[in-house]
């Protein structure tokens, strides 16, 4: 029997062919499988005119145009005007498919349907449309709206550029290129002559790992970006291989390039250093070891210092830290030469010999002529001042009531334990200060000798 | 020597006559006073002494100036920390930017070729290690600085036999930190068309979960540490703290408030202990049995679930100095020679104006030394042990030592060299590392496999 006609059909040669005569189950519906259609489903061929149909419904008010009927009623609410909806009448509701009109189209015959109505629409507009929206980023035309939308979301966002020119959407496919890409190729063969630390790779560790070496054996194990072209070797400056971009710059590049102090003082130091592991690629090409990349590429070597006075912005200043941080990175001979300008006045002695001589002292004296020298000085400023200083001390043997502890006071500065010692016998004159220091006058428990105990 | 000049202002007019030795000497002198009485718990006493010290000490001054600076500051930490309330209302609106922390670990590895010597021998021995292996999983207790793997990913993709399948693992507390990693091992790794994978693990050591690491069967495993082991040192203070006697919090210094017989040597004994903050004795080593490692139970554990990893090698970076010494003197007094040094490799090679090398020695040296000094019990974590602790517990923990190859020591010389001051030398130990300035040693790097 003749089914009812769906609400949107027009009266122009529709034509229901219903694949089946029951209902189908009431209850939640399921999807089916792509491209199968419920067998029981209501077949529906839409004239074209129908599918490509836009806004047929239209506003006495403002003459905005809907697709639906209900659409424009929910609009019409906005004007205060009259409104009605049409229930939908859900007893009788029947799983609709819709077959294309198109008659070559593969979805004109039912068993191909499709079975929703913006996918039929879609597809028709897709297939047999026209393509009226056009992307204004790049040249692509869409008959779909919705699918000229989503693609100029995208469009143009996330795009991966080699260096010769060639632009791709999918990574994939960027990165295989990549790897056959001549332009690169000539790119790299090209940084490596000119050997340059430049701080392209601001942020970065610059470790390019440029200098493959040449041996036969190595070569064949690089993805073919890094290997060389033959026509290069001549341009890749000889020390430069297996070395470390850093440790480059022999003669191929003033020191005035971005400060690159490094390169310039490595200029003279690559010479000394390269001679030997370092990859004199003229001399051992044949195996150099491969582990040797790590040192040189990543770890380079900082100035010998011979060339301080190529630096001379060796203190970064303080509004350039984080430059300084990049900076830093990639010449990190930045701060080398510094031992070439360590003058040390023979009045810096270092730290660590300063505590060997304080060791020395300690040990040899009791009432140590170094202390005794501050001792003295105490005397000349303000006693009470005086009285502290020395009481840290105590090697004033002036000063009664630290005299019977010179010794003691003097052993005591060195020592660990009578110190300690000391202290907690004097626990209850802990209030004292000036006299508690030594913990004066009870018991000096006084070992002199093992003052070397602690140094 | 000196004469006074007429006082102008300065009640100590005649420091500043000083001249640099002297002055070094007295700062010496004026320290060692100062951990005296801290330690002996008299801080009218020590405050006199902190007070002559912050005429001499400065932070821009010469090697001798910076260390007291720093010294003296950890000092005053520790006698602060008797008044938690102070301690902690002082410390309630410090800011860390974690860029800060960044910049000053980059600094690290840059001005200082300890790092990359390091990672020249870890390297090394990861690939000698890793010879014919198809896969390798490398895990990096501390995964900061990708130049380290970068050089390696390097030298895998030039084996003659081809690259092997590669995969590192990275465990950090920062996320930022692994983030960038991951880029530019990532980045590296497709430039040499190696198969390669970086997992980060944001945690800590010491909860570590080891399912994280996902360690699969068939490949081989490398394990690299890098000045993080001995964090694990820390730990479990509280129940030694209820068990031993020795606890009593006091504020004013006076230690010893239970019934005790007070006799000399007892006392003496007990003095060894220090108890100005209360805490108890940590598993600290102790100076005086160097042979016997004390036992820690987080680093048990940790070194057992390595071990149950069955890594192919395992490289251990620790600095090699006895910073773990129960006492606060013995402590100090290792720290002093130790930080003496690194301040001295500065000194030598970077300006006294540089920003730089301010923010390394305070933001990491200066911390650790105040870590050293200020901290016990679990907040102390710099519990850095000399070398051959760490091969006894390693070895009882069931590893065997590999040594370091020769190949890599020449490595290490050459990058020394190239380093340009003549200070740094590297000594091998036992077929281990040693990385020293002058005659200190430094830091160790050694390596390790699992004993049957």
């Amino acid at each position: 029997m003749l089914e009812k006609m769906a609400g949107e059909a027009l009266p122009n040669g529709i034509v229901e062919n219903p694949l089946a005569e029951s209902n189908p189950p009431v209850g939640k519906k399921k999807r089916n499988l792509p491209g199968t259609p419920d067998p029981e489903a209501e077949v529906i061929a839409l004239s074209p005119k129908t599918l490509m149909a836009t806004n047929r419904f239209l506003c006495e008010i403002c003459g905005k145009g809907f697709q639906r009927d209900q659409n424009l009623q929910l609009h019409r609410r906005g004007h205060n005007l009259p409104w009605k909806l049409k229930q939908r009448t859900s007893k009788e509701s029947r799983k609709r498919v819709y077959v294309c009109p198109e008659k070559n189209c593969v979805h004109h015959h039912p068993s191909r349907a499709l079975g929703d109505l913006t996918g039929i629409k879609k597809h028709f507009c897709r297939k047999h449309g026209e393509k009226k929206w056009k992307c204004d980023k790049c040249s692509k035309r869409y008959a779909v709206q919705s699918d000229w939308k989503a693609h100029s979301k995208t469009c143009g966002t996330r795009e991966y550029k080699c260096d010769c020119g060639t632009i791709f959407s999918r990574r994939d496919s960027f990165i295989t290129h990549r790897a056959f890409c001549d332009a690169l190729a000539e790119e790299t063969a090209r940084v490596n002559a000119v050997s340059n630390i430049n701080n392209t790779v601001a942020g970065n560790i610059s470790y390019h790992f440029m200098g493959t070496p040449l041996g036969p054996s190595m070569g064949q194990h690089f993805p073919s970006i890094f290997k060389p072209i033959p026509s290069n070797d001549e341009i890749i400056n000889p020390t430069t291989r297996g070395l470390s971009l850093w440790t480059i710059g022999q003669g191929t590049q003033g020191h005035e390039s971005m400060g690159n102090n490094s390169l310039h003082g490595i200029h003279q130091q690559g010479s000394v250093s390269s001679g030997t592991i370092f990859a004199d690629p003229l001399v051992s090409c044949s195996n150099p070891p491969p582990s040797d990349y790590q040192l040189n590429w990543v770890f380079g070597t900082k100035l010998s210092s011979s060339n301080a006075e190529a630096l001379t912005s060796t203190s970064v200043p303080p509004s350039d830290v984080k430059e300084a941080g990049s900076q830093l990175l990639s010449v990190p001979s930045l701060y080398s030469t510094q031992h070439q300008s360590h003058q040390a006045p023979s009045a810096n002695m270092s730290a660590t010999a300063l505590l060997q001589k304080a060791a020395q002292i300690g040990a040899t004296s009791t009432d140590a002529s170094f202390l005794g020298s501050f001792g003295l000085k105490c005397n000349e400023s303000q006693i009470e001042d005086g009285n502290k200083l020395c009481g840290l001390y105590g090697s004033n043997p002036t000063l009664a009531n630290l005299g019977n502890n010179v010794e003691s006071s003097a052993g005591g500065l060195l020592e660990m334990r009578p110190a300690k010692r000391r202290h907690t016998h004097n626990e209850d004159s802990a209030g004292g200060q000036t006299r508690d220091f030594l913990g004066v006058g009870v018991q000096p428990i006084c070992h002199p000798s093992s003052i070397n105990g602690w140094i | 020597m000196m004469s006074l000049p007429p006082s102008l202002g300065s009640p100590y007019p005649w420091l500043r006559e000083l001249k640099s030795e002297e002055r070094g000497l007295y700062l010496i002198h004026l320290l060692l006073t100062c951990a005296n009485h801290v330690a002996a718990g008299s801080l009218e006493n020590a405050n006199i002494a902190l007070e002559q010290i912050s005429l001499l000490a400065s932070p821009d001054g010469d090697t001798m100036q910076r260390i007291s600076a720093y010294f003296t500051e950890a000092l005053a930490d520790r006698i602060l920390k008797a008044w938690p309330g102070l301690h902690k209302a002082l410390n309630s609106t410090k800011i860390t930017l974690i860029s800060e922390e960044i910049l000053v670990q980059k600094l690290f590895f840059e001005l200082f070729p300890f790092l990359k010597v390091t990672f020249v021998l870890t390297n090394q021995a990861i690939v000698e290690a890793m010879e014919g292996e198809k896969m390798v999983h490398i895990i990096d207790l501390n995964a900061a600085e990708p130049a380290q793997w970068i050089a390696l990913i390097q030298v895998l993709s030039a084996r003659p036999e081809g690259p092997p399948h590669l995969r590192i693992t990275g465990v950090h507390q920062q996320k930022e930190v692994l983030d960038q990693m991951a880029y530019r091992l990532t980045e590296e790794a497709e430039k040499l068309d190696i198969p390669f994978q970086f997992n980060p693990v944001i945690s800590k050591l010491d909860n570590l979960d080891f399912e994280k690491l996902r360690v699969k069967t068939g490949e081989a495993l490398a394990i690299s540490s890098v000045l993080q082991l001995h964090t694990l040192l820390a730990s479990d203070e509280e129940h030694l703290r209820k068990k031993s006697p020795l606890a009593s919090k006091n504020m004013n210094g006076v230690h010893i408030s239970r019934p005790l017989q007070i006799n000399q040597s007892t006392l003496g004994e007990l003095l060894e202990k220090d108890v100005v903050n209360g805490h108890s004795q940590s598993p600290d080593s102790s100076s005086s049995s160097p042979i016997s490692a004390n036992a820690s139970a987080k680093m048990d554990s940790f070194l057992n679930a390595l071990w149950g990893l069955t890594p192919k090698v395992m490289v251990i970076t620790e600095q090699d100095s006895n910073h773990n010494g129960s006492t606060l003197m013995e402590r100090l007094l290792e720290a002093l020679y130790s930080y003496a040094a690194l301040f001295d490799c500065l000194e030598s090679t970077v300006p006294r104006t540089s920003l730089e090398r301010l923010k390394l020695e305070k933001m990491l040296f200066g911390e650790e030394i105040k870590n050293i000094v200020a901290c016990e019990g679990a907040e102390r974590k710099e519990r850095h042990e000399k070398l051959e602790k760490w091969i006894q517990r390693l070895d009882l923990a069931g590893f065997g030592n590999v040594p370091l190859s020769y190949y890599g020591m020449l490595q290490s010389r050459r990058l020394l060299q190239g380093f340009g001051c003549e200070g740094y030398k590297i000594k091998e130990e036992n077929g281990c590392v040693v990385i020293c300035w002058q005659d200190r040693a430094l830091f160790s790097v050694s390596a390790w496999r699992c004993k049957k």
